[in-house]
């Protein structure tokens, strides 16, 4: 438990000196959050409906560059190895790790919900239901995220390779968030929101034991 | 010669599987009766099913071949797993375009968002991208451990994108499904299934064969002497 | 309900020439790459 709070304190650090790193990060899934509505055209209505859907692609797209920037740096002077070499279980390098990631996902999302809100009219009354589906949501991500970030980062491509490996396996989280927030923005007569977040809440339980224990096969020889 | 048995046993499976497959289809095709609603087209279940099948038990024996890894640390396992993620891979590619020539005369579209055809589009991008990864991992030993790592939560994954493809799609199920089969056309079916099943598994296992070489290759020192790990 | 879906052949047939066409690429692949990587191997260690 002591080893988790470090790696997770050493994690957390870690984002706080990059923090240029989370501007530069949230100012892309802005970029693209405006780019969308430049694909759908100027359709107040259309934008409206399905603006869930592209704060969700906004953060997926944004999310695949934070993750692969927090395993950039252990690989880079071999900090991983050194690591590795603590009395520390990997289990709770990666649980310090994916809760940090976590962390940096729900407050992008958070960041750019009201750049969603200005754009496409999209707002909600039921903040607290909102937050509770980013939290949930970028938890989805941040677990399998974490897992394959470890991997790609030590090969080449790896732009190329964690999207690609990432994308098929969070289609269940992307569909559940979508849906959740639309009808947490467009109204939800059925009361089929919370259906949705138990669904990603078992994704959730799922991929986080998942990658507890098998990070220590992928990072030890 | 051992290896060398081995071989010819796994190329009389493909070929017992082409001749079962010949069979069955020529029966599907030609013999049994077309289908009282579905007409002639029903004729492509008797394909498009058998690889159903066989595609998901490829990808079940690519998960029991990445558990036997991780547990053993045994080279042929590896290059079992990555024989059957590519034979998984291969027939769920051409499901799906058996799905979509099947789709076009009955709901008269190519691609319809049904949870099937929908969680095997996702399974082929989800191993498809493990072999990408095994194709840019240098070391033979990382490469194996997170290709086995990465087809267990793939593998964990898909029924999940099944539920909730079938979730998010339930306003407009418009399913024919195979149990509406009658009895009478279960035998073409169930002889392609076989048919099918010897096909793969002889592949898989030659394909198996071409990992160990490759791999051999590769741990084998460059001045030419004997392997590094003989297994 | 709709009635009978009629004709439909050229449907089926390009069905199952898809299926004959990707088993028989795929085999013949592994049957190549095989044969390439023995012969490789033979060189390496005569």
């Amino acid at each position: 438990m002591n080893a988790l709070v470090a790696a997770l304190r050493k994690d957390l650090l870690l984002q706080w000196r990059g923090r240029a790193q989370a501007v530069a990060i949230f100012a892309f899934g802005a970029a693209t959050l405006l780019l969308f509505s430049f694909a759908v055209g100027p359709d107040s209505r259309a934008l409206r409906q399905h603006a869930a859907g592209f704060l969700w692609l906004g953060l997926l797209l944004a999310s695949t560059l934070s993750l692969a920037e927090s395993f950039d740096l252990e690989v880079e002077e071999q900090a991983l190895e050194g690591l590795l070499l603590l009395p520390a279980s990997p289990r709770a390098l990666y649980y310090g790790k994916a809760l940090a990631n976590w962390a940096l996902l729900a407050l992008l999302g958070v960041a750019l919900f009201p750049v969603m809100v200005v754009l496409y009219d999209a707002s909600t009354p039921q903040l607290a239901g909102l937050l509770g589906i980013v939290l949930l949501g970028t938890a989805g991500l941040s677990a399998p995220g974490t897992l394959y970030a470890a991997m790609t980062a030590q090969t080449r491509s790896r732009q190329t390779l964690l999207p690609l490996l990432l994308f098929p396996l969070v289609v269940p989280v992307l569909l559940a968030s979508v849906q959740a927030t639309s009808l947490l923005i467009l109204g939800d007569p059925m009361g089929q929101a919370r259906s949705w977040a138990t669904l990603l809440f078992l994704f959730d339980v799922i991929h986080w034991s998942l990658g507890g224990l098998l990070f220590g096969q992928v990072v030890e020889d | 010669m051992r290896t060398a048995g081995q071989s010819r046993l796994s190329l009389a499976s493909v070929a017992l599987g082409v001749v079962l497959l010949v069979a069955g289809s020529y029966w599907g095709l030609a013999r049994a009766p077309p289908e009282i609603f579905m007409g002639d087209v029903q004729r492509i279940m008797y394909v498009h099913v058998p690889t159903a099948w066989n595609a998901m038990l490829a990808l079940v024996f690519a998960f029991v071949c990445a558990l036997m890894f991780l547990f053993t640390n045994d080279w042929k396992w590896d290059n079992r797993l990555e024989a059957a993620i590519e034979m998984g891979v291969v027939l769920s590619i051409l499901l799906c375009t058996q799905g979509a020539i099947w789709a076009k005369p009955t709901w008269g579209v190519w691609w319809d968002w049904d949870p099937r055809l929908t969680t095997t589009a996702v399974q082929v991008f989800a191993f498809g991208g493990i072999l990408a990864l095994r194709a840019f991992a240098a070391d033979p030993m990382k490469r194996a451990v997170w290709s086995a790592v990465a087809c267990i939560v793939a593998f964990a994954d898909v029924p999940i994108v099944y539920f909730s493809v079938k979730w998010w799609n339930s306003l407009h199920q418009a399913q024919s499904t195979p149990d509406t089969v009658s009895s009478a056309f279960h035998w073409p079916l169930r002889i392609n299934a076989i048919g099918i099943l010897f096909l793969w598994t002889g592949l898989v296992a030659l394909r198996a064969r071409l990992g160990a070489l490759r791999l051999r290759g590769e741990l084998a020192p460059p001045d030419g002497g004997p392997p590094l790990v003989t297994r | 309900m709709r009635g009978v879906i009629e004709g439909g052949w050229e449907f089926v047939i390009a069905a199952y020439a898809v299926t004959a066409a990707v088993l028989g690429l795929y085999a013949s692949s592994i049957l190549l790459r095989l044969r390439t990587e023995r012969q490789r191997a033979m060189k390496q260690v005569p």
